[in-house]
């Protein structure tokens, strides 16, 4: 019972526990020898409040298209960058700890917890959140498709499964009911959206196709 | 052409989907500081000291606030949360209490400094076993004409419930027991505090938003018109947004302290002893019968686990709507106990006492079923009721015959695989229970407006927790308007608007529903009076009743129509409005009040590992009026899926520390995907308007109840093996 299969499943590119502690320890030491402080006002595209912290190491990341340039505190996880740094809250914190996929998106394609990754981490790669996944007022099939067969209720979950149900049509883990509910399982729905999440998907792959 | 009843997708759809939705800790404002609490890890004692000089000294550290360095907080007023303040003394009451707030100018900052506050206990053995402390005492009253926690029904000439259990030819009793469990509504309690000349606007979710704000002002010390609670995405409660836990008071005092905003968001480890849960339960249900399945006698007992009074809480008494409701029969004793322990506060949690005691009585019925040798569907239609037994009232409205029937017919009941049949690794088993849950009126009021745009709001200060209030505000609205919902904007969430019902006790819907219908004629008639007073208006001059409102045009005859939009133009005005309360009458005193189910399911064991798997689901309900058929099936659905964790995963033990053990969504399992199937539902929609006018009694918690013990019994069929603690988990099942 409770499958907890991870919110970043056993694939080919995944990010292992052990390809994570290492590239994170490789990235901010590369990044920590970075000497002047970068101009993150004038870099990033989104007007990100006055960057605080300790022993900050320069990261420049693209989000969403727009190319972002920071110091970091190491400690700054990629969720409370995005969320508390660049103002993109649509990704949540349901509990900062990996346990229940709220904090869901794309790296370089790839779906991950971002309370689990560190903001240095992701030096140089491409990441997209739930507000890059939708063209202005045009919305993503699975956006549209979530929002037609009620795949939510509070919505707070939202994000996290709408970015988990995009990577798994990528991923070819959309085929069957079963490999759907295998692996959406690691985005928790407390209002038990569940049926309607699979719905939704099972549409939308149709149209990502 | 109304919406009313037909699949409408939530308005507040795109903005969900899309991340634009701002629940309370997505504000990110200039200046704003970041706050994290310290919490207790000790069951009971008192604090001997605490050093802070390693936080206060720490790197972008604002402030440490203890017992020691206190802000100053009050109590919220008595049953708007627990009944002390934070930080103003150095008791400890329960394992996970609020000692200290750390303030710094990032989250990093702060979470780190947090850590480094050290504290010295003078410790004490907190008192944690409801079994030790069993019998407990008669739960207190719960006043506003609720049924005493402890009564009994008697038939003429008997003198006891024992007696009559003894004179029944057929008797069953078990006792049913059942660990801490926690609301895990998905967004952490969070809050986002800013004042501005002495006034205080906090982010928080809210159920019921203005009892926030006037046990928040309280709780600050200052008038209740200084505060003011915005609160239009609400990611999940539950129960528990309810009362004001401490987190909001100790945002928004030290944002005072500091002068700047500061968001404070619970760790999720947090929220598990901070916001109330459903307390450990213990009940014991006896069933006196005839042979051929008349029930002579119910008896239904409960000890429940509760917070000390230091510390406070909302009283569990989940016998008197279940068992003092569900069946027909001529004795019945109802004992609700409380047993005081050294624990986290509790509160409602969905489905608060029915969700227990269903499970409690429906798995008694079951057993008696299996011990008549009966079909459990029969043996609730032999005792169906037509007035509550408790009261003796006749229903509003009551069509739970019809429930049982269309989901037997639905699951195909009749045809279910016989107990105990293979197959492969499974075994495979059915079983049904009734859901029932008290369905209450609040008093409401809502507000309607007419723009000069040709938009309509509607507004009260009600909340959206997944609801889909503000749809429903929307399709009411557009329905009684006769205008398009895309013309009318919903308010919600917002402690300044009218005075709204609270999202509670599945109430909202049914207590908001009827007063927009008011609101919106009362608009209609200063709309009118408008169009007749004004020298601008072409109906100048006659009289209100030769002017009809219909479809957003008043409508005087002959070709002389107009929309409401030209003439607020015509007229000068931007809007016209007019707000309407509404809420019970005298029928509150003269009906009993429920809303009724009837699941059917087919559960899995396997015959290896004992793992029970939940493969078929239908559940039938009648609750008067649908409003969103898309949103109705959404409440039903997750509904069953809370039954579903209630049967087969929650449980958060207490320790003999004192300490919750289970405090992480990796340790408390909820429901997943994978848990759950495609679930089947199905409503009756015949308006009870004895209820209200409009005829809708809600839906949010009703199909909770039941449902786990639909489960148990599919299991005892499939299995042969009755657990009666719950979550039914797989070592349970390995006999």
């Amino acid at each position: 019972m409770a499958s907890r299969s991870p919110s970043t499943p056993p694939h080919r590119d995944g990010l292992s526990r052990r390809g994570f502690i290492g590239r994170t320890g490789a990235v901010v030491a590369g990044t920590a020898a970075a000497s002047a402080p970068l101009d993150t006002a004038r870099a990033a595209p989104q007007s990100a409040p006055a960057q605080q912290g300790e022993n900050l190491v320069a990261v420049a990341l693209t989000v969403n298209g727009r190319s972002v340039r920071l110091m970091a505190d190491p400690r700054w996880t990629l969720l409370d960058t995005l969320r508390e740094r660049l103002s993109l809250t649509g990704t949540k914190k349901g509990c900062d700890r990996g346990q229940c996929g709220a904090c869901t998106v794309h790296v370089e394609g790839r779906r991950v917890l971002s309370c689990l990754t560190l903001t240095a981490s992701v030096d140089g790669e491409h990441v997209t959140t739930v507000e890059g996944l939708s063209d202005g007022e045009h919305l993503h099939p699975m956006q549209r498709a979530f929002i037609a067969h009620d795949g939510f209720q509070c919505g707070y979950c939202t994000s996290g499964q709408i970015m988990s149900a995009v990577a798994l049509v990528g991923e070819g883990h959309a085929d069957t009911d079963d490999d759907i509910k295998e692996y959406m399982s690691g985005n928790i729905c407390r209002c038990g959206a569940y049926p309607f999440i699979r719905d939704a998907i099972k549409d939308a792959r149709e149209e990502m196709r | 052409m109304t919406s009313v009843g037909t699949d409408v997708d939530r308005v507040d759809g795109p903005e969900k989907t899309t991340g634009r939705a701002r629940y309370s800790a997505d504000r990110v404002l200039p200046d704003m500081a970041y706050a994290h609490v310290v919490l207790s890890t000790i069951g009971k004692g008192r604090i001997r000291a605490m050093n802070t000089d390693a936080a206060a000294g720490a790197p972008g550290v604002l402030r440490v606030y203890t017992p020691f360095q206190p802000l100053k907080l009050y109590p919220p007023p008595p049953g708007y949360g627990e009944t002390y303040a934070v930080l103003q003394d150095r008791d400890i009451r329960f394992r996970g209490q609020v000692i200290g707030l750390v303030v710094a100018r990032t989250f990093e900052q702060a979470r780190e400094a947090a850590a480094l506050v050290t504290t010295e206990y003078d410790a004490q053995q907190p008192s944690t076993s409801l079994a030790a402390g069993s019998p407990g005492v008669t739960a207190p009253d719960q006043g506003q004409g609720a049924p005493p926690a402890k009564f009994a029904v008697l038939a003429p000439g008997v003198t006891s419930i024992d007696q009559a259990l003894a004179a029944s030819e057929v008797t069953v009793q078990g006792t049913y027991t059942q660990g801490s469990q926690h609301h895990v509504a998905m967004e952490p309690h969070a809050t986002v505090a800013v004042w501005q000349d002495g006034h205080l606007t906090a982010y928080c979710g809210a159920q019921m938003p203005q009892v926030h704000a006037v046990s928040l002002a309280a709780q600050l010390g200052v008038e209740a018109d200084r505060v003011r609670v915005l609160s239009p995405y609400v990611g999940g409660a539950f129960g528990s947004r309810v009362a004001t836990w401490p987190d909001i008071a100790l945002a928004s005092a030290a944002a005072l302290d500091l002068d700047r905003p500061v968001k404070l968001v619970l760790a999720r480890e947090q929220v598990f002893t901070m916001v109330g849960h459903r307390p450990a339960v213990s009940q014991t249900v006896r069933l006196g019968a005839s042979a051929d399945g008349v029930l002579n006698a119910v008896s239904h007992k409960s000890d429940v686990a509760m917070p000390m009074p230091t510390v406070g809480s909302w009283v569990m008494v989940p016998a008197q709507d279940t068992s003092g409701a569900l069946y027909k029969t001529p004795n019945l004793a109802i004992d609700q106990r409380v047993v005081p322990l050294d624990m986290p506060p509790t509160w409602a949690m969905r489905g608060p006492n029915e969700a227990p005691g269903g499970f409690a009585i429906e798995t008694a019925m079951d057993e008696l079923a299996v011990s008549l040798r009966m079909d459990p569907l029969r043996l609730r239609l032999r005792n169906y009721a037509t007035t509550a037994a408790g009261t003796g009232r006749p229903w509003s409205s009551k069509h739970l015959r019809e429930c049982y029937e269309t989901g037997a017919e639905r699951f195909g009941w009749s045809s279910r695989p016989r107990s105990g049949t293979v197959d492969g690794q499974w075994l495979v088993g059915t079983g049904m229970a009734t859901a029932i849950y008290p369905a209450a009126r609040f008093p409401a009021a809502v507000r309607v407006r007419f723009r000069d745009d040709g938009t309509a709001v509607v507004a009260s200060a009600t909340a959206d927790i997944g609801t889909g209030a503000v749809t429903l505000l929307s399709i009411c609205g557009s329905d009684a308007l006769g205008i398009p919902l895309s013309r009318v904007e919903p308010r919600l969430g917002d402690s300044a608007l009218p005075p709204g019902a609270p999202a509670v006790g599945s109430a909202g819907a049914g207590s908001t529903a009827p007063v927009i219908r008011s609101a919106a004629q009362a608009a209609i008639t200063a709309l009118i009076d408008l169009a007749v007073t004004h020298p601008d208006s072409p109906f100048y001059g006659m009289t209100a009743d030769q002017v009809r409102y219909h479809d957003g045009y008043l409508d005087a005859g002959a070709g002389r129509s107009m929309g409401f939009a030209r003439l607020l133009k015509l007229t000068g005005t931007a809007g016209v409005e007019a707000t309407a309360n509404g809420g019970p009458g005298p029928e509150a005193g003269q009906y009993a009040f429920h809303s009724f189910g009837a699941h059917f399911c087919e559960v899995r064991g396997n015959r290896f590992t004992g793992e029970p798997r939940v493969s078929r689901f239908t559940t039938v309900v009648d609750i008067g009026t649908v409003v969103n058929a898309q949103a109705t099936r959404s409440q039903i659905v997750g509904s069953v899926i809370f039954g579903i964790g209630h049967a087969l995963l929650e449980v958060d033990p207490l320790e003999d520390s004192g300490r919750l053990a289970a405090g992480n969504l990796g340790d408390y399992l909820v429901p997943v995907n994978a848990d759950i199937p495609d679930i089947d539902v199905h409503w009756l929609d015949i308006p009870d308007t004895v209820y209200s006018p409009f005829g809708a009694r809600g839906v949010g918690e009703l199909a909770t109840v039941g449902s786990a013990a639909a489960i148990g019994n599919a299991i005892h069929d499939a299995t042969g093996i009755r657990v009666r603690d719950l979550p039914i988990t797989l070592d349970k099942l390995l006999g």
